[in-house]
């Protein structure tokens, strides 16, 4: 499975038509076919960073289909769709992902839902870090045999666990690069986070934090907040 | 056909082993698929702009070959290869391109694409990467019409370059809008004059005419110049 990572910059005047273009336009289109899904949509959440950005993630059953949904949008079915959403957003970056060896598990596309049913929003922190040069595979394992079973142990101190690691496809975005999807299941942590400095166990010798630091030191976080009717909570 | 384009941050103490690893090793690797080629090795002119920044350029045949060299580069035969030139470079930033409609190169022969790095001359390109503020679609179109089809008229002594190649960005790879012109430098005396002369924009002489309309859809856009290797398998 593959994922393409959209990161829009939305004409804020037509910031609900963009949204209906996803909604109505591109989610019942990818769920004609068999290539493809909708996956996530979320808002960029205003107060935490730039106004009006969007994040889609759409996940695509393999490299052959993701050709074949490139090619619709370039000169196929979906090109009319492509041209009228150049006039919704400024312009996007996108990045085509592969899951991390210990990413957890991922539905398969016919599980997800298409038909855009409401729920409440779901807080997400969207964590992506940059290795030192040749670090990459060294700093996958340590994230996977440390930080994220330390999410799942009872004393975390963020209540949030991965929905999906990735890393970026060859020729499909920056690399060394990891993006880690989490999902937050209480906010009360993070604004902790927010408000308070870290205290020494978490960033003193031995921690994660402070023993990472062999391997990274660039990282950035995006508070995103999922649409009602996004196919993924 | 897909189109893997890179950009290469190389360390620059570590600048000549990063070209002896992608000549000596990637290259060769890379083609032992059949359905992959590396195209160009494209050095960014210094003094241009950045130091020590590569272009390269892979063709591969379709979805399967690119998914194929995914898996080759993060856990099978090409993992160690990769490993090493990640210790060779700050980043790579890539973004798979697809020709447009008009592009002259479509499809490749892999096969008959060198993997031997055997010497040659260099050539310098300008490669254009443009972002419209109109859709792309009418980006690509005033390409062809107005700045492709004039240049193609132009007298041979007044041309500087020979487009070889467009591309636009495939979906959810890279920025949208934006598209690429892969130009070779057929004129370096041309080059000369287009670096130091006064920009005049005559609306009745070409490039003024494609200036102008140009404007209507977009007013950003860079242009680098790209050396080849001596052993790129294009140049």
């Amino acid at each position: 499975m593959l994922f393409v990572h959209e990161f829009h910059t939305v004409v804020g005047r037509r910031a609900a038509d963009f949204e209906s273009a996803y909604r109505d336009g591109w989610m019942p289109a990818l769920a004609d076919g068999t290539d493809a899904r909708l996956a996530w949509y979320f808002d960029l959440a205003h107060g935490s960073g730039l106004a009006y950005r969007v994040v889609t993630v759409t996940a695509v059953r393999d490299g052959p289909a993701y050709v074949r949904l490139a090619e619709r949008l370039a000169r196929g079915d979906l090109q009319s769709w492509a041209r009228d959403l150049d006039g919704l957003q400024h312009g996007s970056q996108g990045r085509v992902l592969a899951t991390l060896p210990w990413s957890p598990p991922f539905p398969a596309l016919e599980e997800l839902p298409t038909g855009g049913d409401l729920r409440e929003p779901t807080m997400y922190m969207e964590d992506t870090m940059w290795p030192f040069p040749g670090k990459l595979r060294p700093y996958v394992e340590a994230a996977g045999a440390v930080y994220r079973p330390a999410l799942a142990a009872e004393d975390a101190r963020m209540h949030m666990s991965v929905a999906l690691g990735l890393e970026t496809m060859p020729g499909a975005g920056r690399s060394p690069e990891v993006t880690l999807l989490q999902r937050l299941s209480s906010l009360e942590p993070l604004i902790d986070l927010l408000t308070r400095d870290l205290p020494p166990e978490v960033t003193g010798p031995g921690s994660w934090m402070h023993e990472a630091l062999d391997l990274r030191d660039r990282w950035r976080s995006r508070l995103l907040r999922t649409a009602p009717w996004s196919p993924l909570p | 056909m897909l189109f893997l384009h890179e950009t290469h941050r190389v360390i620059g103490r570590y600048a000549a082993d990063f070209e002896a690893l992608v000549r000596d090793g990637w290259m060769g690797a890379v083609a032992a698929d059949d359905d992959a080629r590396l195209l160009w090795y494209l050095n960014h002119a210094m003094g241009s702009g950045p130091s020590y920044e590569v272009v390269t350029i892979t063709a591969l045949a379709d979805g399967v070959a690119w998914e194929s060299l995914g898996h080759r580069t993060r856990d099978g035969d090409l993992a160690d290869l990769a490993v090493r030139l990640d210790a060779c470079r700050h980043e790579v930033e890539g973004k798979l391109l697809l020709p447009v409609y008009w592009s002259a190169l479509q499809d490749v022969d892999l096969a008959a694409v060198p993997i031997d790095a055997g010497t040659h001359e260099l050539s310098v390109y300008m490669q254009d990467t443009g972002w419209p503020d109109a859709p792309l679609d009418d980006y690509i179109e005033l390409w062809d019409h107005d700045y492709w089809a004039v240049m193609r008229q132009a007298p041979p002594e007044r041309r500087l370059l020979d487009i070889q190649a467009c591309f636009q960005v495939a979906h959810g790879s890279g920025i949208r809008p934006e598209a690429i012109l892969m130009q070779k430098v057929v004129n370096f005396s041309t080059l000369g004059r287009l670096l130091s002369s006064v920009e005049q924009h005559d609306p009745t002489t070409w490039p003024g005419t494609y200036m102008a309309k140009g404007l209507e859809i977009r007013d950003q856009w860079e242009s680098k110049l790209l050396r080849t290797s001596a052993w790129s398998p294009l140049w």
